[in-house]
């Protein structure tokens, strides 16, 4: 029987009426409106962007990849935009994205009708633009983990400015945690009907505003050793490269979750709306967020075991603590497949662009997620897991395969509300199809590459069939994810002036009873 | 070729739960959404899986950690690390300190014979690595056995042991840690020449 209570924690229903709030706003608006709707498109189109930006990295760099040897691109070239590709797509796409996919849904969605707090929201993204304006400039080549003594060493005049973006990224990230945890605070009192992207916003805002305080830190000191006011972390000088790691990983394990909640919010914001009908457990869901949430910040040592200073009990308990995050990641996987189950599909849903994506990000999420079984175990991370493409495939899977797709699930899903038009069916469909075979391609091969050794970071590696073959098909997997973004972009900008006029509800749900056969009984 | 864990067997099944868990996850999803038939689940089911999991981590951990410690208490007996000497332990056929730089790796005996980019060893030869680094974070990887550490620059170092191919021929050490712009320059070759030790009678 229907829990009384879902109809509330499903959030409200139809959201929005479609609109063309993008076609509307002024630059003025763009810029500096707070209202809750200019604020996340602003985030949106920024975080797009960003990914174009990353994304031309990534095939640059994929290009070069393709075969052995150096081709065109030297290894201060290759190291700058690698660096910039791991920082500008996870700092400027992933984790934007989807919060501000989250800025733009928890005001009706919550039942606030307006963001709580959007000054905050606002200071956040101008942070933010700003790191991304400083870390372009100064070009680092330091990787995005940026380990010292060698991020102090090698690299040029401009790092300061890179430093500076790192604590910009850190206030811009906790401010926007704030955010989002007043939001979920207001339902104080009610947390029983919250809607769960709620609870993803009390989550989120707490690891945002635990774990950024400590990049920043790491920042500043980074920023005062470099200039050799101190030497926290530079080990010629009496520094330790440990207490780096403690504090940089503290923020680092965390920031792995940081776009994977929001995702998961949206996530469970959309697949009740699509379907017409409640999740199947919403107290697994809540439970899943919480353990996510204190989980992530106990298990960052395992990204630096086998350094020798990790060992003994905190070694173990890391190792034990990591294999427990299976259990909050399946709980909300097992959710969602029970709630696909347990009554027929509509025929409305089965032909909608975001129920597609979503589809195929909970088959990454499986696909990233169980290998984090294996990733766990101290035995194996000591043979072939540790630095070799073993770990991108992980979290390529996580945040290209669960993450990116299912921003682009929220994209298509607001887009009638944003731009009072649809966008063109045929076109979604081609860069639906485009990137999965590119993502799974490219996340395979990593898989298999990381398998065979092959190690991070290289520009150049040895002729070896096991390393080219599937570095040259990542490159094609790569290659294809391009395209599918060209596809979607042109389709976005074209539709908001020429696709078709969006009135009433957008996403009817549709049900075609005569071909579906109903469920068991429930429990 | 031995795997340095002794994981070969090990890895095995850890690659087909792996293989079986995302094979199940994935035909549950694929199967609710094509699948005309309809079933509710019970959440006594989903209880049912996380006691599955919870089984499974503490398999896991089991296995992995005595694997890990056997492994690890061969080093632990060999005694402590030093970067200026080293007096072998007798737990090993060979001892070699490495030190790890930008960008290579240096192999010293315990004649204090220095060969860069070239660890020398026999067929089947049970050898010990003590690995220093003097600069910044490098790693240790050795593919063809399987093993991997991370330096970190201390006076303390790092260490690892390894069964040594029994076919002779030139094997990859690379690093696995960025190390700056030379870091995919640097590697070393494990070169296995001569005969292969016969244990005395």
């Amino acid at each position: 029987m229907a829990n009384p209570l879902d109809a509330e924690r499903m959030g409200g229903l139809p959201h929005w009426e479609p609109s063309n709030v993008i076609g509307e706003m002024t630059l003025r608006d763009l810029l500096f409106s707070h209202d809750y709707r200019h604020i996340a498109i602003k985030g949106m189109l920024t975080s797009i962007v960003m990914l174009a930006l990353g994304g031309l990295m990534a095939m640059l760099f994929r290009t070069e990849l393709a075969l052995p040897d150096i081709q065109f691109i030297q290894a201060r070239s290759y190291m700058s935009l690698m660096t910039l590709h791991g920082m500008l797509m996870v700092f400027g796409f992933a984790i934007p994205l989807v919060i501000s996919i989250m800025y733009y849904m928890i005001p009706k969605v919550l039942g606030t009708e307006r963001l709580l707090w959007a000054r905050g929201a606002q200071w956040s993204w101008w942070m933010l633009i700003t790191a991304a304006v400083l870390l372009i400039i100064s070009r680092p080549d330091f990787t995005w983990t940026f380990y010292p003594p060698m991020s102090l060493r090698v690299v040029g005049n401009l790092a300061w400015m890179g430093y500076v973006a790192i604590i910009l990224v850190a206030l811009s990230e906790m401010v926007a945690g704030a955010v989002l945890f007043r939001n979920g605070w207001a339902a104080k009192g009610r947390f029983r009907t919250m809607p769960l992207m709620g609870w993803a916003a009390l989550s989120e805002g707490l690891l945002l505003m635990l774990s950024t305080p400590v990049l920043g830190l790491v920042g500043a000191l980074m920023l005062t050793d470099w200039l050799q006011l101190t030497a926290v972390f530079d080990t010629a000088n009496g520094g330790s490269v440990m207490t780096f790691m403690f504090l940089f990983w503290f923020y680092g394990h965390p920031a792995v979750y940081l776009p994977l909640v929001p995702a998961i919010a949206i996530l469970y914001t959309l697949m009740p709306r699509i379907l017409g009908k409640p999740m199947w457990s919403y107290w697994s869901a809540v439970i899943a967020f919480g353990l996510l949430t204190m989980l992530s910040f106990v298990v960052y040592p395992h990204h630096f075991q086998p350094a020798e200073t990790v060992a003994g009990p905190i070694q173990r308990a890391t190792q034990i603590l990591t294999l427990l995050i299976f259990i909050p990641s399946t709980m909300h996987v097992f959710n969602w497949i029970a709630t696909l189950w347990a009554d027929p599909i509509p025929v409305s849903a089965r032909r909608s662009i975001p129920f597609s994506f979503i589809i195929a990000s909970i088959v990454f999420l499986i696909l990233g997620g169980v290998t984090g079984y294996v990733n766990a175990q101290i035995a194996v991370d000591s043979d072939f897991i540790h630095n070799t493409y073993w770990v991108p495939a992980h979290f390529h899977a996580m945040f290209v395969g669960f993450v990116a797709n299912m921003a682009m699930a929220g994209v298509y899903y607001l887009y009638p509300y944003f731009t009072g038009r649809m966008f063109n069916q045929a076109m979604a469909r081609t860069h639906f199809w485009m990137w999965q075979i590119g993502i799974f391609t490219k996340v395979m091969m990593m898989y298999v590459l990381g398998y065979a050794y092959f190690p991070r970071w290289v520009v150049d590696y040895l002729p070896l069939p096991e390393w080219s073959i599937p570095q040259m098909l990542l490159t094609g997997g790569a290659y294809l994810i391009g395209l599918g973004f060209i596809v979607f972009v042109f389709n976005i900008i074209l539709s908001a002036t020429r696709g078709q006029k969006a009135v009433g509800d957008p996403w009817p749900v549709e049900h075609d009873i005569a071909g579906q056969t109903a469920a068991t009984p429930a429990e | 070729m031995e795997n340095a864990l002794g994981l070969s067997g090990y890895q095995a099944i850890m690659m087909t739960v792996v293989f079986a868990l995302g094979l199940l996850g994935i035909a549950g999803l694929l199967l609710a959404v094509f699948w005309p038939k309809r079933w509710r689940l019970k959440y006594r089911m989903e209880v049912g899986f996380v006691v599955l999991l919870l089984g499974l981590a503490w398999y896991a951990d089991n296995q992995s950690t005595a694997i890990f410690t056997q492994y690890q208490s061969a080093i632990r007996e060999s005694g402590t690390l030093s970067a200026e000497a080293s007096t072998p332990s007798g737990q090993f056929d060979r001892e070699l300190r490495v030190i790890a730089f930008q960008w290579g790796f240096a192999f010293l005996t315990d004649q204090n014979e220095i060969s860069r980019s070239a660890a020398i060893v026999k067929p089947g030869e049970k050898v010990l690595f003590r690995i220093f680094s003097n600069d910044v974070i490098h790693g240790f990887n050795i593919p063809a056995v399987g093993i991997t550490a991370e330096i970190e620059p201390s006076q303390e170092g790092s260490a690892v042991w390894i069964r040594a191919p029994k076919e002779p021929g030139k094997y990859l050490i690379q690093c696995l840690n960025y190390c700056g712009i030379g870091h995919a320059q640097m590697k070393a070759w494990l070169v296995v020449e001569g005969a292969e030790e016969t244990p005395e009678a």
